[in-house]
């Protein structure tokens, strides 16, 4: 495979795998034998988010994370292509940061979904 | 006075209110967001106070796939077709919202143990209309027709997929969604030719979890479509603004000459009321739960009625706050004063009632199902797998589980039953979450009457 890159999952006992960073992570992940929750397959439902510990990922299609998931390093593997050698947590054991009670801890305007998120006042 | 009719269900809803009591409950029970991979199933549970396995799950139908999310589901026949002895109330339509899978369970041949008989491909269902996220499951005579969320991309409005009786994709029902934005609940009342439509949201937007401030950017429907089921196209909208904010569940009045209908509107926690006036349709805000202050958040926490239900015979009104943690029960008897005349509490955000007989109560009050005769609700605790781990995250560990709470159906009252008590923290698999319950004779949620 020309340019692939390695993919370790800290979570799995840091298993690592070759793949081609053309193809979704979810895809080339399964097809190696990890089994991993997914849902619909277009980065819509976050339940195939994995955190990334290491690395740079191409997500743009991950329409479902908003600004703070992202901060936190949630990547959607069913639509994320990796840029380099990454290293993730990945099921549910990973998800610690991703759900929040909206009435305890609401978000920030610019913790909001990139398409409706604003910049601070400050920064605009 | 004996049935003269050999199909399905009733002949009206008296006569559904007379039928034997439930013995048997049908359950959808999770494991989308539990961290344990094994497929969703639909749990058969044993309601006859007679029996040894008397509030144990008798049976589990594991789904073909892992990842589902099994939500609600009807039946593929109804009292709608009662008078069609070719017609057999045989099959639950059990669709996963995030798959778009439809399982077509057989319940009829061993109503102990269901089996699969069919499974439509989401995949198949997306290519042929362009739709996903099937939710509410209603037929009408020999048609089935499913609400779907979003088109095949998750984005809304969605629309409604039809079936025949043989579950064969016929295409998408409606000619004229009018200006509909989103898509979630439905029921009609054939002899005013109306469906009501109700608006949760796009898949993309509530599949990963609620955000409050979404609702402020309209990514959450505040709106009430009014069709004309005949012509299958929307012909009027009301909007309900900030007291009709994620109108959720719709129901009509059972009697099918009553133009009567509620919603219970989810986020402003309030009951809105419909009804024909001299030819047009009126709405009005009859119920209004006030939010409560949690002494640590700094947003008040609305009661998020996520169901609602209306008796066989159109007296009671019951609805869950499924984050304060009460259920209630109101007299409609007139529609545009309820009266409440029951409230119990389990489990829930405020802290009220941790524990109920004795059992740890993990979530809150969420999907309700009522025995024809009104007396016997049952209540679990799980809305969504996102949506639990946002607010209930313990769930992961416990499960959710189901209670019975007996209804005083001459006084009014409710208190919660002390033998029955199903838990589904206990499953063979690891804890799981159940959700909507039907039973094998038709329940207060599923029959429509002609
Ligand atoms: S499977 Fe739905 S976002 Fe990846």
């Amino acid at each position: 495979m020309t340019g692939a890159v390695t993919i370790t999952i800290a979570n799995r006992g840091g298993a690592s795998f070759l793949v081609d960073p053309k193809k979704p992570l979810l895809a080339s992940l399964e097809a190696q034998g990890v089994s991993l929750p997914y849902g619909c397959k277009y980065g819509g439902c976050i339940t195939c988010a994995a955190k990334l510990l290491h690395g740079e990922i191409d997500q743009q299609a991950a329409v479902a994370l908003n600004n703070k998931q992202l901060r936190d390093g949630y990547v959607l593997l069913c639509v994320a292509r990796p840029k380099s050698d990454c290293t993730l947590d990945v099921g549910v054991d990973s998800h610690d940061k991703l759900y929040r009670n909206p009435f305890a801890e609401p978000l920030k305007q610019d913790e909001l979904k990139a398409d409706i998120a604003t910049q601070p006042e400050e920064t605009r | 006075m004996p049935d003269e009719c050999c199909g399905p269900g009733y002949a009206s809803p008296a006569a559904a209110m007379q039928a034997p009591r439930e013995k048997l409950l049908y359950t959808i029970a999770i494991y989308v967001g539990t961290g344990i991979e094994k497929p969703d199933y639909l749990a058969t549970i044993d309601a006859d106070p007679d029996s040894a396995t008397y509030s144990k799950v008798i049976s589990r139908l594991e789904m073909p796939g892992i990842g589902d999310e099994l939500h609600h589901m009807g039946w593929n026949a109804c009292s709608s077709c009662h008078d069609d002895a070719e017609m057999e109330r045989k099959f639950l339509i059990v669709p996963g919202v995030r798959s778009s899978n439809l399982h077509i369970v057989d319940c009829a041949t061993d109503p102990r143990n269901p089996k699969l008989h069919k499974i439509i491909d989401g995949a198949e269902i997306k290519a042929a209309t362009n739709l996903s996220a099937p939710h509410t499951v209603h037929c009408l005579r020999s048609d089935i027709i499913i609400s779907m969320l979003g088109d095949a991309q998750g984005n809304p409005p969605g629309g409604f997929l039809h079936l025949d009786k043989d579950f064969n994709i016929l295409g998408r029902w409606e000619n004229d969604l009018g200006g509909m934005k989103f898509n979630y609940d439905f029921w009609y009342q054939p002899r005013h030719n109306v469906m009501v439509s109700s608006e949760w949201a796009g898949p993309n937007t509530f599949m990963p979890g609620f955000d409050l401030e979404e609702v402020g950017h309209l990514k959450y429907g505040r709106e009430l479509h009014f069709w004309d089921f005949e012509k299958k196209a929307v012909k009027e909208t009301f909007y309900l603004g900030e007291d009709g904010l994620v109108p959720l569940e719709v129901r009509f009045h059972h009697d099918p000459d009553s133009s009567h209908g509620f919603v219970g509107a989810a986020l402003s926690s309030n009951i809105i009321h419909w009804w024909k006036d001299d030819g047009d349709w009126k709405w009005e805000k009859v119920i209004d739960v006030s939010n409560e202050k949690h002494p640590e958040w700094p947003i008040p926490l609305p009661g998020m009625i996520t169901v609602i239900l209306l008796s066989m015979d159109d007296k009671y009104l019951y609805f869950c706050n499924w984050l304060h943690g009460d259920i209630r029960q109101y007299d409609i008897s007139d529609p545009h004063n309820p009266v409440l005349t029951g409230q119990v509490w389990m489990g829930g955000l405020l802290g009220k009632a941790p524990l109920v007989n004795g059992h740890k109560i993990t979530g809150g009050p969420q999907m309700i199902q009522l025995s024809l005769d009104g007396k016997r609700l049952y209540v679990t605790t799980s809305l969504f797998s996102t949506w639990d781990n946002q607010f209930y995250p313990e769930i992961r560990e416990n499960g959710g589980c189901m209670v019975m709470v007996n209804c005083d159906t001459e006084n009014g009252g409710m208190d919660i039953d002390e033998d029955f008590f199903v838990d589904f923290g206990k499953e063979p698999n690891g804890p799981s979450r159940c959700h909507e319950t039907r039973y094998p004779g038709g329940d207060c949620t599923s029959d429509i009457f002609l």
